[in-house]
């Protein structure tokens, strides 16, 4: 066919088409309107006889639709191929960094967050505390046995207390004087958290730490029952291990709770069987509760005959090592980056 | 508490196998700490004194299985002879000492220990020592019972002579040691000098030994503080202590002795002598107590049946009246319970709402959710406060710490306060032995511990307590060593310097809507020159290399930091007084300024200058170039600020704006001898 050369030459212009700039060039040779090469044939046709005419139209219209076609995919091409300039897109970004929590202040907040659900206040109070606040007042006087419980740290000598109260002697060992302050000052209904950290003289090693975090809770009001302690913390134990996680509660002995009890969830690493993680008893000790004692109502000045309430204090710490399966609660207090960055933001 | 599975069942005929056993008991409130070879270790808390025995136990499982307690006999078989060798036994101080019983034995050198008392012995880890010895080991784990035996022929005067120690008295006791007594002990003595501390140990003069024939049998009941603070004051715990200073039975005083008669003349190695001596000045009438069903269940949430409070705390060894309308009109059934001598822990009412809780181990309660009855507060600000200040700081790509509040001596000096540190009285070890000055020493360390762990970016901040003698306060601090900004493959890397931390600190003072002053700063733990005042609320610069390196940080890697009081940034802001301000209506002119200036004049006296000699349009002034170098002279430095004037009311004109540059041009030259670059 005569336009067989101006296919080839057209095949050859489209495929060095390396730019816009050449593909536009490219379309205005061969189809420009005006002088096109393909434009101009079909123009001179004109000129042949009418048989001719539509033989060499049709292969100029052929030829046509070709080159629109041959064309468009060498712009489509264009587009989709990446500039010389381009961007590598898989190149590490600038990120601006965000830092970790403690893993702690996570659980701890993550405990706050429940309990503010269920309309706690969160309370804050002195690390540094009086006999009054952290012994007498929880019925626990001079020579109380149960003050054993909790081998307690003294200062040299005494530090004045913010508010102008009696002056501190010893690191509070439990969050408890932050819940009689509170009743101090307050009428029932009372229902709140208070979390902070707390001293004990226990060495550190794998478990023990001397320094922990403990959040405790009291709720006092007309009408509060054992049976409001153990629904509440069977929630908070859901809410923290799991629906699927066995828990018990049962009778136990703190001086400031009669009756106390304990919260226990079933041994993950055994699932209940018994191992050497749950001491062959199936269950773990999450967390130690009862009814508030009316010596400690007596103590602030509340009727125990008309009100009654609940406490309990659980540890962050045990809380951690129990969820995350941490095995060494000093990991907790180097702060090793690796450690940190583990947990989520 | 061990108790061995074999002594349970010979006093309740438990129908269940050890592990059931151990749960059972665990429901009542005995927390098992070990299950071995057929003993049960018990946690017995510091409440149930009576279950520091096997009869306390046993008596507990035949509760939790409604079968009979077979108490061990306690009626010796041959009566003790009348006439016996002379005893004068004397309280002299009835507060401390209110019941002492003694016995007198004649000793058998052919008795010996049998093979059973030995492994039930040796079960509860006491070693076979005497045949004596032996059984009043076995008393005391059957019955909770302590006693203590003298050497007859010892005792001078034949007396015992029960009171306070005198001034000065010293004993050497059983474990060899030479003690010295006060006034607020109680001592067994004879007639010239003490022979026991009473409920803590005997005395090594009057111990029993192989040429004893005649032995005297104490068995007592001593005040529970005494014994504990006699123990505390000499740092000697026994089993005896242990069991005086929870409370023992004031009844199993003479119930002990009469054991002891039927073991030692069951195994042949002693005979009672004379009959047993009971001092009893003051008898207590046993506590009855009024329980009113409806308080049972307004503490419990539960209705326990009528029937089944004295079918739950009679097999504890309580009696319980019949029920019988009381007084109290919002619970007319109630019943007077009468509590056995040793269950010391039951005072009150509320004690026996816990025993009828106890006994299906809370397993029967419903889980119900108290109601609220009020809306609560919002917590704490300062609970809100730290959790913005976490926010912000996780935000500036901080990790948080948590470190100890107590810290070394040697970590706390260079931070103390001039009045000094908070000391602990009784630290576990130097390490703990003073509570923070500052956060700053436990964040150091923290670095410290990384750096050393190939860390070489470290960016950490701690919220909390810091303790001066005059109080705590609480803190913000933070640290940064390594890059200033994250190393990035388009830059080259650079290190943090002072602004990358006053950025952070600008940032958090932003937030909190204080805008204080930054001065050079003098103080023992940041580098002179490197470090700022920021107003009154805190510090922040570099710290003192040789404090770093003393604590493990490489001493040529730079280390910054800051502390803020926590307390002085106030409460978030919740934005409760705020009123939006309307956008400006108006554009704004941009100047820009470059003046040489002396190279020590702060950049805030410049900014100060023009802020003075500006019109109130002058809204916005930043450094944007700081210029040392060619072009500048020494001793001075080129200094470029971007001015930005705008006029609420109308559109501000180039003339206005030139006019106030020369102004501000004048006043700068005039006050710094500034030049027009």
């Amino acid at each position: 066919m005569a336009y067989s050369d101006l296919q080839q030459e057209l095949e050859r212009d489209i495929a060095s088409i390396k730019t816009a700039a050449d593909l536009r060039a490219v379309r205005d040779r061969y189809l420009s309107r005006r002088s096109g090469k393909i434009s101009v044939a079909l123009k001179d046709l004109g000129s042949v006889s009418p048989d001719e005419r539509r033989v060499r139209g049709q292969a100029l219209n052929g030829l046509k639709q070709f080159a629109e076609a041959q064309l468009d995919a060498a712009e489509r091409a264009l587009v989709s191929a990446p500039p010389a300039d381009a961007t590598d897109v898989t190149l590490p970004g600038r990120t601006p960094l965000v830092g970790h929590r403690h893993p702690l202040t996570l659980l701890r907040e993550r405990v706050e967050q429940i309990f503010l659900r269920m309309g706690f206040y969160i309370a804050e109070g002195p690390e540094l505390e009086d006999d009054y606040h952290n012994f007498e007042a929880l019925n626990m006087p001079a020579e109380h046995p149960a003050r054993d419980m909790q081998d307690t740290l003294y200062l040299a000598s005494p530090v004045p207390s913010a508010d102008g109260g009696r002056a501190a002697t010893l690191l509070r060992t439990h969050t408890s004087g932050m819940q009689i302050r509170y009743m101090e000052q307050h009428r029932p209904p009372v229902r709140l958290i208070a979390p902070g950290r707390v001293y004990r003289r226990d060495g550190l090693d794998l478990t023990h730490s001397p320094m922990f975090t403990q959040v405790e809770g009291l709720v006092v009001d007309d009408g509060i029952t054992l049976a409001d302690l153990k629904g509440t913390l069977v929630a908070l134990a859901h809410e923290l291990f799991g629906r699927d996680r066995g828990t018990r509660f049962r009778p136990s002995f703190f001086p400031y709770t009669e009756p106390s009890a304990e919260l226990d969830i079933s041994c993950a690493a055994c699932g209940g069987a018994g191992c050497g993680m749950c001491k062959g008893t199936g269950w773990i000790e999450v967390l130690g509760s009862g009814m508030v004692h009316p010596a400690v109502f007596e103590a602030v000045g509340y009727d125990p005959e008309r009100y009654t309430g609940f406490a309990f204090g659980v540890g962050i710490e045990r809380l951690a090592l129990l969820k995350w399966g941490i095995e060494d609660i000093r990991l907790f207090y180097e702060n090793d980056l690796r450690f940190l960055e583990q947990f989520p933001l | 508490m061990k108790l061995p599975y074999s002594w349970l069942t010979e006093l309740v005929k438990v129908p269940a196998g050890v592990d059931a056993v151990a749960s059972a008991l665990a429901l009542r409130g005995f927390e098992v700490a070990s299950i071995d070879n057929g003993v049960i270790d018990f946690e017995i808390t510091a409440n149930r004194p009576d279950c520091l025995s096997v009869v306390g136990l046993a008596r507990e499982a035949s509760a939790a299985y409604g079968l009979p307690l077979a108490l061990p006999a306690r009626t010796p078989t041959s009566g003790s002879t009348s006439d016996a060798p002379q005893l004068d036994v004397t309280i002299e101080d009835a507060e401390l000492c209110p019941r002492y019983c003694a016995q007198l034995f004649e000793l058998r050198s052919s008795g010996a220990t049998p093979d059973w008392m030995r492994e039930r012995l040796e079960a509860s880890d006491v070693r076979s020592i005497s045949p004596v010895v032996d059984v009043t080991n076995y008393v005391m784990l059957e019955m909770g019972q302590p006693t203590h035996a003298f050497d007859y022929s010892k005792l001078r005067g034949h007396a015992l002579r029960i009171r306070r120690a005198a001034p000065g008295e010293r004993i050497r006791t059983l474990d060899g040691v030479d003690r010295a007594l006060d006034p607020e002990m109680l001592v067994i003595a004879d007639a010239d000098r003490a022979q026991a501390i009473g409920g803590v140990m005997g005395g090594a003069e009057s111990e029993i030994n192989g040429a004893t024939t005649l032995m005297v049998l104490e068995s007592a009941y001593f005040k529970p503080a005494s014994v504990r603070r006699t123990s505390r004051r000499l740092a000697k715990k026994t089993e005896a202590s242990t069991r005086f200073e929870r409370g023992a039975d004031v009844a199993g005083a003479p119930a002990a002795i009469a054991r002891a008669i039927v073991l030692l003349e069951q195994i042949g190695a002693a005979r009672a002598v004379g009959p047993t001596i009971d001092r009893y000045p003051f008898p207590r009438t046993p506590l009855a107590l009024t329980l009113r069903a409806a308080r049972i269940q307004h503490l419990l949430g539960v209705r326990v049946p009528d029937a089944e409070v004295p079918a739950r705390l009679e097999p504890l060894g309580f009696s319980v009246s019949a029920a019988a309308p009381s007084g109290d009109l919002r619970s007319p059934t109630a019943w007077t319970v009468t509590v056995p001598t040793y269950r010391v822990d039951v005072q009150r009412e509320i004690d026996l709402v816990e025993e009828i809780a106890r006994h299906d181990g809370y397993q029967g309660l419903p889980a119900t959710f108290p109601a609220l009855t009020a809306p609560q507060a919002a917590p704490d600000p300062r609970s809100l406060r730290d959790r913005l200040i976490r926010h912000l700081l996780t935000a500036c790509g901080m990790s948080e710490a948590v470190t100890f509040s107590f810290i070394e001596a040697a970590a706390a000096d260079a931070f103390a306060h001039p009045d000094g540190l908070v000391r602990v009285a009784n630290p576990l070890s130097e390490k703990f032995a003073v509570m923070r000055p500052s956060l700053l020493p436990g964040l150091v360390d923290a670095a410290a511990h990384n750096r050393r762990r190939q860390h070489d970016h470290i960016r950490l901040f701690e919220t909390g307590t810091r303790f001066r003698p005059a109080g705590e306060t609480r803190a913000v601090a933070g640290i940064w060593c390594g890059a200033g900004v994250e190393p990035h493959w388009s830059i080259t890397s650079q290190a943090a310097d002072f602004y990358d931390v006053k950025g952070v600190v600008e940032t958090m003072c932003r937030a909190f809507g204080v805008d204080p002053a930054f001065e050079p700063a003098d103080v023992p733990y940041l580098v002179r020159g490197q470090s700022a005042r920021v107003g009154a609320i805190g510090l922040v610069g570099q710290i003192v290399p040789a404090i770093a390196k003393a604590r493990g940080f490489p001493p040529d890697e730079p280390l910054w930091g800051f502390e803020l009081d926590a307390d002085a940034l106030g409460s978030s802001g919740r934005g409760d007084d705020l009123r939006a301000a309307s956008l400006p209506r108006f554009p704004s002119i941009v100047r820009d300024l470059s003046v040489l200036v002396d190279a020590a004049l702060p950049a805030a006296s410049v900014r100060g200058t023009i802020r003075t000699a500006a019109p109130d349009t002058l809204t916005h002034v930043v450094e944007f170039d700081r210029y040392r170098g060619k072009g500048v002279p020494d001793g001075r430095v080129s200094l470029s600020l971007r001015l930005t004037f705008r006029s609420a009311e109308r559109t501000l004109t180039d003339a206005e704006a030139d006019a106030a540059m020369t102004r501000i041009f004048a006043a700068l030259a005039d006050a710094h001898g500034a030049v027009r670059r």
